[in-house]
């Protein structure tokens, strides 16, 4: 009977996916900017929900609540701590000035924004090679992530190679027919779900440990570490500090978050996202925290990789068969979830920028491009995620670092009018080879002094943007009147 | 207040959090600040308290430094428009 219901939940999200699917393609108009955009008409909410839903990985609910597992509750502020500021933050130091941009001159990805500002081929070029270099890897560890989470919740039932299949396949169900908007409707979904489920697992865990004071009674007593940063040795102040680099603000330099916030209608509505930001993140950064800071004081011991199945662990012992399948169902939503807006953004960067390079193409065609591109990708992802080559993975260790040291050069061309396309290139090619080097141990460690490589390079983007933008020819007044003379008029 | 002036006071708002982000000095209260509602230490109610404080930033950042574009900004023909739609 518990069986019954299960299948029968599970089957019932996958026909809301399909239908969204269906839904979505019939109210999508045949346009690459409908397609790739859902034509610039998001309302606060779906943006919201779209931005946030892309925001959040198998990382969240899985990597954090393990971490969270080790270190204790210092986990939370370390990881996102930061995050909970700057990134709605970054929405409006970056983004609205983007979204400006991309109303008035119709650009619809960064490098057709940043080639934009500086008139250059090479500028957009450089931003479409190190977005795609640092997605690409970062798509295909999301996919080794979730199948892997997806692996241990079924308890093996479901083997590594079909929930790789699941996962993609079920992305391409809806995205593939309604392209953007496709995403946003499942994104809007399943983040409803998700908040369902996660407020249950987190009060059947609290009941079945005696509740929310005892658990921390028990941990006071046996594991008081938990409970202080000063005590955890992967919580040093320098750590801390660099850790301020990663993955905070790269968020807004992910090609899947830029586009989505260009998709916006209008301004009021990225200004209501970056008010519902810093709760949102707080709440579902809290709560993976508090599942993995109260795992440990059910399930003691674990160590490494085993402290990242803290989750499915808690599923397993503490939701009745039935919230299972609901379980099984979030942490598939939640995967998933990026994973389709990195598909789409990878496919929308070469249909959009790569592709007329090499053949005129008319915007129905776009289309056409987009959803070749998309299947293309989902094959090669796949087919990645199945070798798990090295060189890969090694990549995806420092995409979010190499996104955060792209950063620089988008708000110096945003908020410096002396920003030269010489040094924008410099900016972006300098710090990535830097990365490389430390990531790779080329250099030897000392030479960050102390600081994670990313904090080094950000300061080295900066330098080198100011100092080559000063050594080369003032962009042209034409240039300059293009974007300046736009923001001039807005912010006054 | 001009908008350069404004967008200073932005600029210290972002320092303030970050500051407050990582204000190392306070660690050594986790062991003394009574737990909040019984279970919450102090470096969890701590970003319970800043995620309330972003967004009062955010909301003030808004109040100075995001105007709206004029209505007129995006209607006037532009040569340079991408052949999108």
């Amino acid at each position: 009977m518990t069986n019954t219901i299960g299948i029968g939940l599970l089957l019932s999200y996958l026909f809301i996916l399909i239908a969204i699917g269906v839904y979505g393609a019939r109210v999508s108009m045949k346009t690459r900017e409908d397609y790739f955009l859902a034509g610039r008409g998001l309302g606060s909410m779906a943006v919201f929900m779209a931005l946030f839903a892309s925001n959040i990985t198998a990382f969240t609910i899985i990597g954090h609540a393990g971490f969270s597992y080790e270190v204790g509750y210092g986990a939370y502020g370390y990881v996102i701590g930061w995050s909970i500021f700057i990134t709605p933050f970054t929405y409006y130091l970056v983004g609205y000035r983007s979204w400006l941009l991309g109303k008035k001159y119709g650009y619809a990805t960064q490098p057709q924004v940043f080639g934009g500002i500086f008139n250059s081929k090479l500028i957009s070029l450089l931003f479409l090679i190190l977005l795609l270099y640092y997605t690409l890897p970062y798509l295909v560890v999301s996919i080794i992530g979730g199948s892997l989470a997806f692996t241990t919740v079924t308890e093996g039932l479901v083997p590594y190679w079909v929930s790789a299949m699941a996962l993609i396949g079920i992305s391409l169900v809806y995205t593939l027919p309604a392209g953007f908007r496709g995403t946003v409707l499942t994104d809007i979904f399943q983040g409803t779900l998700f908040l369902v489920v996660a407020a249950l697992l987190l009060a059947a865990v609290a009941r079945a440990l005696g509740g929310f004071s005892e658990i921390t009674a028990d941990l006071l007593k046996s594991n008081p570490a938990m409970l202080e940063r000063s005590l955890s040795d992967d919580l040093s102040p320098v750590n801390w500090f660099s850790y301020s680099f990663v993955n905070s603000i790269a968020v807004v330099v992910f090609p899947q978050i830029y586009t989505r916030i260009l998709a916006a209608r209008c301004s009021t509505n990225l200004k209501q996202v970056s008010l519902y930001y810093p709760i949102a993140l707080a709440l579902i950064f809290g709560v993976s925290t508090l599942l993995g800071v109260w795992g440990s004081v059910a399930f003691p011991g674990l160590e490494g990789k085993d402290a990242d199945n803290i989750v499915p662990l808690l599923i397993h012992h503490f939701l009745t068969p039935t919230w299972m399948v609901l379980g099984l169902v979030v942490v598939l939503a939640i995967v998933k979830s990026s994973i389709d807006s990195q598909l789409l953004s990878v496919a929308h960067l070469v249909t959009d920028d790569l592709l007329p390079y090499f053949k005129k193409i008319e915007s129905h065609q776009a289309v056409f491009w987009g959803r070749l591109f998309l299947l293309l990708f989902a094959a090669v992802a796949y087919y990645i995620a199945l070798i798990r080559p090295a060189a890969i993975l090694s990549i995806a260790g420092f995409a979010f670092s190499g996104f955060s040291v792209m950063l620089p050069v988008m708000i110096g061309a945003l908020y410096w009018s002396r920003t030269t396309a010489q040094g924008a290139c410099a900016a972006l090619i300098l710090p990535a080879i830097m990365l490389h080097l430390w990531y790779l141990d080329i250099l030897p460690q000392w030479t960050t002094f102390g600081f994670m490589p990313v904090f080094p390079s950000f300061i080295l983007a900066i330098i080198t943007l100011v100092v080559v933008s000063c050594l080369t020819p003032a962009p042209s007044p034409d240039q300059k009147e293009k974007t300046f003379g736009l923001f001039g008029r807005v912010f006054q | 207040m001009n908008f350069k002036t404004r967008l200073v006071l932005v600029i210290i708002i972002v320092f303030f959090m970050f500051i407050l982000h990582n204000s190392f000095w306070l660690w050594h209260l986790d062991s003394r600040i009574p737990l909040l509602f019984n279970f919450m230490p102090f470096a969890y109610s701590y970003y319970v308290g800043y995620a309330i404080l972003a967004v009062l930033a955010m909301k003030l950042i808004i109040s100075l430094a995001w105007p709206d574009p004029p209505e007129d900004l995006f209607d006037e023909p532009e040569p340079l428009k991408r052949q999108n739609s």
